[in-house]
């Protein structure tokens, strides 16, 4: 082990005094070229706080619109009502995009992947650095030219689904659309490669006696996810470049004018869009998995099953996707088909809910703050889980589709519980990765704000959904008034906890107390509390031998 | 430990390229779900997509009886009128029958037009099966001409056995006339025209043509 | 093409609250709704009770998890269980939680597919509506009664009568018989737009360059409404369904006045032809 000790500061901040190790680069040097797992960790985390101001400003201006019925913000002035309802629907689009490509998959894959499959399976860094480098610069620079699609002739407003005819040539002339195209396809790469990259460190890279099924549940969810990734993206990719060809050089792939099929890329898309959903969730499924056996100072339970409910749930996701597409206008039998595939997701989702809960059970539970964060991800999943079973069902969601109670739906089941498991996260591993403990008040209060925050925001949107009020739109019948005000108000105690939450990281860098190798005592098992915290610059280069260690099963 | 670690890149890359040779399939699988999509429709009736047959059944006509409507529709960019001459028409199962719509082009000037079709309910798609088509070609009018176009088609008396389409009693049979892509519609029209050189061509003809049928 | 109004205070909202108890209470959502709207049509009937039972089975899980969250903190936590066990294995417990979700799963398909092939059937049709979504207002024709057709577009705010709803107002609400079974064809003429009135059960795509098909019964007189339910562009919010039910014989009245009222209204076409004299 390393004796110098550097900080890989999360925040931003230049980790600057190094201590003596003199062989890699410093200042933004560090940064720019940097190959350390750590350091593109925490790039990775920064760049998910950065997009989760601006994707979290889009949706609190889409609450702040629809707290009063009629039109709130128009920034365009009387007159200009249509620019800014294509603004509203480019708010939507972005809020989507952002959020799922720029704030959730970074933070979960990017920034904890990257951080802790190594340290977990005892691996000195990743299987290719310098691809871990490219993969990060290639998701910067498609935010950026995501904003700059977003301020662009109007900005692409197709929601995040881009459905042709809405998205070709005809309805969005403008290079918004092209720019959004090639925003996601610069973040495919960076995902495809990224994949490769977690897949390979996980196969090869692993410590001696760390075998496939003593991996900790978080290697295996990205593991998992990666390949979800490495499968769905290029389909998504393939699409995309479908629709850039049919807007730019005059392929008609989806364009029934010249014997295309629109309908084709709701097929493509959902087939991604379905995987994609789990990409998000699964990770999250990881870091509760490791923080409820970590403070429940027991073993998880049923580890196997664990294990493979998720691989089984990668797979089965694979094979649901136009439950998306209900009402489409798709063959009957096609949609029968759909329901029963997508209503078998419920059995290994279960499995892991139960199993978490048989994990606590009879444990002797510290109820810190990951283990909150980590119980409010369990219930905001089941809660959404359930919406999810009856939505699965084609004949009852020719009520739900395309209404608010979706919209509550997937908040509730990937959106928040994917919030939670970084917060989750987050707080199980701040200390590891800058050396110092978070505001342990100031974070209850946090997980308690945002509870209730988007409990208030999501659970209102279920009524108004049932009553019949559509998604996407920036003015509402005024009978809706009553529940989007609800809703409305959920939103500022939420944004107002997100602050909080920026205050905690600012004062955790600068205030919170050092912490030891292993903050959380007995419970955590797992090889990175090994290291001492903050993790030094260089792990493992002298593997740690696993193989006298008793299986975690 | 250099041995290891050298031993270690090389299966890194090994991996990295089977990794990267999924991914890749992946995006060729994208672009194969084209006409993969398109042969799936085709031939499972998906979508209420017709049937293509080159001559009649066979078989004889039963009996029984099923109504086809007639459904048009113009896009909004060509300058034509569009309709079916009769709304509807009951027809026996197995027996080939020629239908007319009108076509009016109201410009003046000489415009193309291409059809897109489908019929609904969708699971009388495979059942549906056209033998000669206005919509198998491009379709030209002189400015403020007016045509007729055939269709003739079958239903196949299968569709009394397959218990999922007991309940079909009416068959509507759409169409969508666009503006043919400039560049002769390179995309869409080539499994049309190919499959119009082998059916007799039957549309369009002039009002004063064809006998109507049926 | 729309005239948008002003800002509506939280206390002008308020204010609707009272007019909300009008002739046809049940066409469109009551203030603070929380459920559905009262079923209008065969289908919906059928997807209110399907709910039923997925809502009991729903309430049930989060109950359950719930209450198992709660006793695990209580019985479990730190202070109260010292000395965690060392459990991880319970075959007959994991057993149970994957054979019991696969019996309630049963428990739900079976209703649902039963639901879906009852929605999907088209028998004893009477007539036939065409709907075609444009951006931004749909265009409603009657192929069994002429052909007749025309479109239906929102009124804006500040042209709205005493009475009527707010962005659920069109200038022709599309006029249907009860008690008639009713085939429902669906195109566009640009983008996806999607065709919804909820009381009636009825959400479908409408897709360029093809047809849906679907089918309503309307059980009793009443206007229902609906919005466009599928993002269709920058008027998305504002392309409302009204969908007015009257008896048979209002309808018939109603066909005779409107074949005049629209005749030749179905875009230029019909005048140009007479223009250039086909042949
Ligand atoms: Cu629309």
């Amino acid at each position: 082990m390393m004796a110098d000790q550097e900080t890989a500061v999360a925040g931003g901040h230049d980790g600057g005094h190094d201590g003596g190790h003199g062989h890699h680069p410093t200042g933004w040097r560090r940064w720019l070229f940097s190959t350390n797992h750590k350091d593109i960790g925490t790039m990775y985390i920064v760049l998910s706080l950065v997009a989760a101001l601006v994707g979290g400003a889009m949706s609190f201006w889409i609450r702040l619109e629809l707290l009063d019925p009629g039109i709130q913000f128009n920034v365009f002035g009387a007159g200009e009502e249509a620019a800014y309802f294509q603004f509203y629907n480019v708010l939507v689009t972005g809020h989507a995009f952002i959020m799922v490509f720029f704030v959730v998959m970074p933070a979960l894959i990017g920034g904890f992947g990257n951080w802790f499959v190594p340290l977990m399976i005892g691996a000195p860094d990743m299987a290719f650095p310098r691809m871990n480098n490219v993969s990060f610069w290639l998701l910067a620079a498609a935010l950026v030219l995501l904003l700059v699609a977003a301020f662009t002739q109007g900005g692409p407003g197709t929601g995040w689904t881009i459905y042709p005819p809405l998205s070709n040539a005809d309805f969005h002339p403008g290079a918004a659309v092209d720019l959004g195209i090639l925003s996601l396809h610069l973040a495919g790469a960076s995902s495809v490669l990224g994949a490769i990259n977690l897949i390979t460190t996980i196969f090869n890279m692993r410590a001696p006696g760390m075998t496939i099924h003593r991996m900790p549940l978080f290697c295996w969810s990205i593991l998992v996810t990666a390949f979800l990734l490495l499968m769905a993206i290029p389909v998504l990719a393939g699409g995309l470049t479908m629709l850039l060809t049919d807007r730019n050089f005059g392929t008609a792939f989806f364009d029934a004018a010249r014997g295309g099929d629109p309908v084709l890329w709701q097929h493509i898309f959902w087939f991604f869009g379905h995987p994609e959903v789990y990409i998000i969730i699964i990770p999250a499924f990881g870091i509760v998995s490791q923080v409820v056996s970590t403070f429940s100072r027991k073993p998880i339970f049923g580890y196997l099953g664990m294990v493979y409910a998720m691989v089984f749930i990668g797979f089965v996701g694979f094979v649901v996707w136009a439950h998306h597409m209900y009402t489409a206008g798709l063959d009957v039998d096609t949609r029968a088909y759909f329901i029963s595939a997508s209503l078998v997701i419920a059995v290994p989702t279960g499995i892991k809910i139960f199993s978490w809960l048989a994990t606590m059970w009879g444990g002797s539970i510290d109820f810190r703050v990951p283990m909150m964060f980590a119980c409010g991800f369990i219930f905001l999943f089941v809660m959404g889980g359930v919406t999810g079973v009856a939505l699965a069902n084609a004949g009852m969601d020719i009520a739900f589709h395309d209404t608010y109670f979706v919209v509550a739906h997937f908040h509730y089941v990937m959106a928040i519980a994917a919030v939670f498991g970084m917060f989750t996260g987050f707080y199980y591993w701040i200390g590891k990765m800058c050396g110092r403990q978070y505001p342990r008040v100031l974070a209850r209060i946090h997980f308690w704000s945002f509870f209730i925050g988007v409990n208030v925001v999501f659970f209102p949107q279920h009524f108004s959904g049932m009553a019949g009020m559509p998604r996407r739109i920036p003015d509402y019948p005024d009978n809706y008034w009553g529940w989007n005000y609800v809703s409305s108000i959920g939103a500022f105690i939420t944004t107002a906890s997100t602050l909080l939450f920026f205050f905690i990281v600012w004062r955790t860098l600068t205030a919170g107390e050092k912490v030891p190798a292993n903050q959380w005592g007995e419970g955590a098992t797992t090889l990175e509390w090994t290291v001492e915290s903050p993790a030094p610059f260089h792990t493992f280069e002298e593997l740690p031998d696993m193989t006298d260690k008793q299986a975690d099963e | 430990m250099t041995a290891t670690r050298t031993d270690n890149r090389k299966k890194n890359r090994l991996t990295a390229m089977v990794l990267f040779t999924v991914a890749g399939s992946m995006v060729g699988l994208a672009f194969a779900a084209v006409p993969l999509y398109k042969l799936f429709c085709q031939v499972t009736g998906f979508g209420g997509t017709p049937r293509i047959a080159a001559q009649a059944p066979a078989a004889a006509p039963t009996d029984r009886t099923i109504t086809v409507r007639f459904d048009a529709n113009v896009n909004p960019a060509l300058p034509w009128r569009f309709e079916p001459k009769k709304t509807q028409v009951t027809v026996r199962a197995g027996e080939p029958t020629v239908a007319y719509y009108r076509a009016t082009n109201w410009s003046d000037a000489p415009v193309t037009g291409t059809a897109t079709f489908n019929v609904t309910p969708f699971k009388a798609g495979e059942y549906f099966s056209k033998i000669d088509c206005f919509c198998f070609t491009e379709q030209r009018l002189e400015a403020g001409e007016e045509v007729a176009m055939g269709v003739e088609f079958f239903v196949d008396p299968e569709i009394f056995n397959d218990p999922n389409t007991q309940d079909v009693t009416a068959i509507t049979l759409s169409y969508t006339f666009y503006p043919a892509a400039k560049g002769k519609g390179k995309k869409g029209g080539k499994p049309r025209q190919a499959k119009a050189k082998q059916a007799k061509s039957l549309g369009p003809v002039s009002v004063a043509g064809r006998p109507v049928k049926g | 093409m729309m005239q948008r109004l002003t800002i509506l205070a939280p206390m002008t909202a308020l204010s609707f609250f009272g007019a909300a108890g009008n002739a046809f209470a049940g066409g469109r959502s009551e203030p603070w709704q929380m459920w559905f709207q009262p079923a209008a049509s065969p289908v919906m009937e059928r997807i209110i009770e399907f709910h039923n039972l997925l809502f009991v089975i729903e309430v049930s899980i989060v109950t359950l998890v719930l209450g198992l969250m709660c006793y695990i903190i209580v019985r479990f936590n730190a202070k109260a269980n010292p000395v965690p066990t060392k459990t991880t294995h319970n075959t007959l417990l994991e057993v149970v939680w994957t054979g019991v979700p696969l019996l309630i799963l049963m428990v739900i398909a079976v209703p649902s597919l039963n639901l879906l092939y009852y929605a999907d059937r088209i028998e004893n049709i009477e007539m036939t509506l065409k709907v075609t979504g444009n951006q931004w207002f749909w265009t409603y024709s009657y192929p069994d009664h002429g052909g007749f057709e025309f479109d239906s577009v929102i009124v804006p705010d500040d042209e709205l009568k005493e009475g009527q709803p707010r962005l659920l107002t069109v200038d022709n609400e599309v006029v249907l018989p009860v008690e008639t079974n009713i085939r429902l064809l669906f195109t566009s003429s640009d983008v996806i737009h999607n065709w919804a009135v909820p009381s009636l059960g009825l959400k479908l795509d409408t897709v360029a360059g093809r047809i849906n098909e679907n089918w309503m019964r309307i059980n009793k007189e009443g206007d229902y409404y609906g919005m466009c339910s599928e993002l269709c562009g920058i008027n998305h919010g504002f392309m409302p369904i009204h969908v007015k039910a009257v008896s048979k014989a209002d309808f018939a009245e109603w066909v005779e006045t409107a074949r005049k009222e629209f005749a030749g209204a179905g875009g230029p076409a019909p005048v140009r032809v007479a223009e250039t004299g086909a042949r």
